[in-house]
């Protein structure tokens, strides 16, 4: 915990109120962000298992459908070439809005018609009611896999969003938090720290001054065995008891 | 999703890869369309050439090219067809334009191979496939 | 008159009268179809078949077995055989066998004059017409670009001119439905095969009108029924009725003015050979569909034909059985390959 990773600031009790604010903030955003997780991930099973049922279910279409192929083929004889030329404008388009999950918006697909159905006469002479059952089932198809395509981008949109989120959640987690408590920590120390020094200093001058006191108290001690009196400060003008020194 | 625009927009296209049984009943429901350059949104995989290398590269830039278009939302391909660019497939991983595999009338679904649930996998235990 | 023609058929085409029965003897029987109806993969199928007169036809296929390639191979035996027949005949035989390769013209013609509207290349198209409808000029039509030249300069050259200068103009060619214009080639080109069949006379005349009298029938009424809920009023369906079957004159106007099935049927009421086939169609599973049972009449008729000696119609009929046969191949062959046999006895068998 040598502050190597630490926000760098000043050890202050003013830094220490904020850092504490922002740990709490930090706190609250993380499990914010793993409640979002866990939204998403609920609905990316969601997405999952539709997106399985459906799959299965369009093997099923377009099996049907392949069939009915082989069935209008069977009454027409090929008719392959006549409708890959016969190409103009598309019939059923798709349009796309969003869904908004947790903050996550997903594309949703939806299929509608547009224009006239181009083979209409396709098969006039022979296998026109094979036809119509052959373009139902297409049309079937194309609408389950429009489907299956908002579920798919869905899918595809949440995984994103949850690694993202996920992400986050573990940077607070384990980057963030961690590096805001290490701070805190480091501004407790420290102050911790001027105080044990300030106690120092306190203690240091009070025995100094105890000791200073201590040794005034012995000299007078000593001086009032030897008979001087101390009460007054020894005045040299007034001094009439003097000794002659040299003499 | 900065390439997801406002929803009030024209109609998307789905596009198609496949073989020709499969494009033709597609065209049939009604997703065909030649725009005005004649290009279309459809691409047949031709039974002669396939598998050859040349063959593989057309497929490739048909499928790019699909997925370059702003006028399609879903790129339909058929799945023994995606085995053969599978590593470009894997690689398209942005949500739109949404690419489908479907089973072919010679080729049944086989959900082990789809890149999606491939993906999937992991969360999903084998149960569930089926 | 009719004797001459008879005591003569042979020095012409009798040949091919016996060469076309021999072939008529290869298709496959009802117990070939129960063998093949049993198949699991196509595998099995190309064995069965390699015991019937195709042999060996699929021998040189590499690779797992496509539905396509069966089609295709299939087709390929029909039209080796059908060129001996054509490269052989005499007249009028030859002109009769080119009356046979114009139905599938008028199919060529039609996806090349979709592909050109379309601004497709033509080159690409070529090889994927009827090789039975074949014609030199079609490689030039890739010259043309718009509707109008390919028109003047293209389709006036092709044996199937006179159908079209009858029925379709220049600027027919550009608004008319691709589809109309197909039938319209079509119902021309009947009554013109119906007029020379007829001209022929003897026994081919017997024989043929009968048949050719019911393909008119038949497109008269699967034109009216499918033509319900589509954007084809009723004069223009009117038009395209041939008007060379049982049904012409009234029965045509009956149907003209059809506006259900119900009024359909009531119809063919009239006519003792349509309301047996009208009476045991549905569109209830397990039930027939009405086409089916066109065609299933169809094959008698074609089977009939048989029955006669000294005429051309069997040369006519024998195509038409073997192209029934080749969908029912094609037909066992996707149920077997998509496993789906709930319907696999649906084929039209020829006995």
């Amino acid at each position: 915990m040598s502050g190597k990773d630490r926000i760098p600031l000043f050890p202050s009790r003013g830094a220490q109120t904020q850092m504490k604010a922002r740990l709490k903030g930090a706190q609250t955003g993380h499990s914010l962000l793993k409640k979002k997780a866990d939204a998403l991930q609920l609905r990316l099973r969601l997405v999952l298992s539709k997106i399985i049922d459906t799959k299965v279910l369009m093997g099923d279409v377009m099996k049907e459908a392949a069939f009915s192929l082989a069935e209008a083929k069977f009454t027409t004889g090929d008719f392959n070439q006549v409708v890959l030329q016969n190409v103009t404008k598309a019939q059923i388009k798709v349009r796309s809005r969003k869904d908004n999950v947790a903050g996550v918006h997903l594309p949703v697909f939806e299929s509608y018609q547009d224009g006239a159905d181009t083979y209409e006469l396709a098969g006039l002479a022979r296998g026109g009611q094979q036809l119509a059952k052959l373009k139902k089932n297409y049309q079937k198809a194309v609408a389950l896999l429009v489907d299956l395509a908002s579920l798919q981008t869905s899918f595809i949109t949440l995984d994103e969003a949850i690694k993202v989120t996920n992400r986050r959640v573990n940077a607070i987690e384990h980057v963030i938090i961690p590096r805001i408590e290490r701070t805190l920590s480091y501004i407790i120390s420290e102050l911790d720290e001027y105080e044990r020094e300030e106690f120092y200093r306190l203690k240091k001058i009070q025995n100094k001054k105890k000791r200073m006191k201590q040794e005034a108290e012995i000299e007078k001690a000593i001086r009032k065995a030897k008979g001087i009196n101390f009460d007054h400060a020894a005045n040299i003008l007034e001094d009439n008891e003097d000794e002659d020194l040299l003499f | 999703m900065s390439d997801f625009p406002s929803s009030a927009r024209p109609g998307k296209l789905l596009a198609i890869i496949g073989d020709e049984d499969t494009c033709v009943g597609f065209l049939l429901g009604g997703i065909g369309q030649l725009d005005k350059h004649r290009k279309s949104n459809f691409f047949v995989v031709d039974k002669s050439l396939y598998p050859s290398a040349t063959n593989i590269e057309e497929i490739e830039n048909a499928f790019q090219q699909f997925v370059k278009r702003d006028d399609v939302d879903i790129i339909l391909i058929n799945q023994h067809v995606a085995e053969v660019i599978r590593n470009v497939i894997d690689r398209h991983t942005s949500p739109i334009p949404a690419v489908l595999e479907i089973p072919s009338k010679d080729y049944p679904y086989d959900p082990s191979k789809d890149s999606i649930l491939r993906r999937a996998k992991g969360m999903y235990t084998a149960e569930d496939f089926r | 008159m009719v004797l001459m023609t008879e005591y003569q058929f042979n020095i012409d085409s009798g040949y091919l009268e016996g060469l076309v029965r021999g072939f008529k003897n290869g298709i496959l029987t009802r117990a070939d179809y129960l063998n093949l109806v049993q198949c699991e993969t196509l595998e099995d199928l190309k064995l069965h078949l390699q015991s019937t007169d195709y042999g060996n036809f699929l021998a040189n296929e590499p690779g797992s077995l496509a539905v396509a390639t069966i089609d295709d191979k299939l087709r390929e035996k029909l039209v080796i055989e059908f060129q001996h027949m054509r490269h052989m005949s005499y007249e009028p035989l030859s002109t009769f066998l080119d009356f046979i390769t114009y139905s599938y013209m008028i199919d060529n013609i039609i996806l090349l004059i979709t592909g050109t509207l379309h601004q497709r290349p033509i080159s690409e198209l070529i090889p994927k017409c009827h090789p039975l409808g074949s014609f030199e000029q079609m490689e030039a039509i890739h010259v043309a670009s718009t509707p109008a030249e390919l028109y003047n300069a293209v389709l006036v050259d092709t044996p199937l001119a006179p159908f079209f200068v009858d029925c379709i103009s220049e600027k027919d060619l550009d608004e008319m439905n691709i589809e109309i214009i197909r039938n319209t080639l079509y119902k021309a080109f009947l009554e013109a095969f119906y007029k020379f069949c007829e001209d022929l006379g003897g026994a081919t005349a017997d024989t043929m009108c009968k048949i050719l009298a019911f393909e008119a029938d038949r497109r008269a009424f699967i034109i009216t029924i499918n033509s319900f809920g589509t954007e084809l009023t009723k004069d223009d369906r009117a038009k395209l009725y041939p008007r060379c079957g049982l049904l012409y004159p009234d029965g045509l106007a009956m149907l003209a003015r059809a506006d259900d099935y119900e009024q359909v049927k009531s119809v063919a009421g009239y006519y003792s050979e349509y309301s047996v086939l009208f009476e045991g169609a549905g569109n209830n599973p397990g039930e027939k569909t009405l086409e089916d049972k066109f065609f299933e009449h169809e094959v008698e008729l074609n089977m009939l034909a048989f029955m006669q000696q000294f005429h051309y119609g069997i040369f006519y009929s024998y195509l038409r059985l073997k192209e029934q046969e080749c969908r029912n191949i094609v037909w066992i062959a996707e149920c077997v390959a998509q496993k789906h046999k709930a319907k696999i006895d649906n084929y039209i068998p020829i006995m």
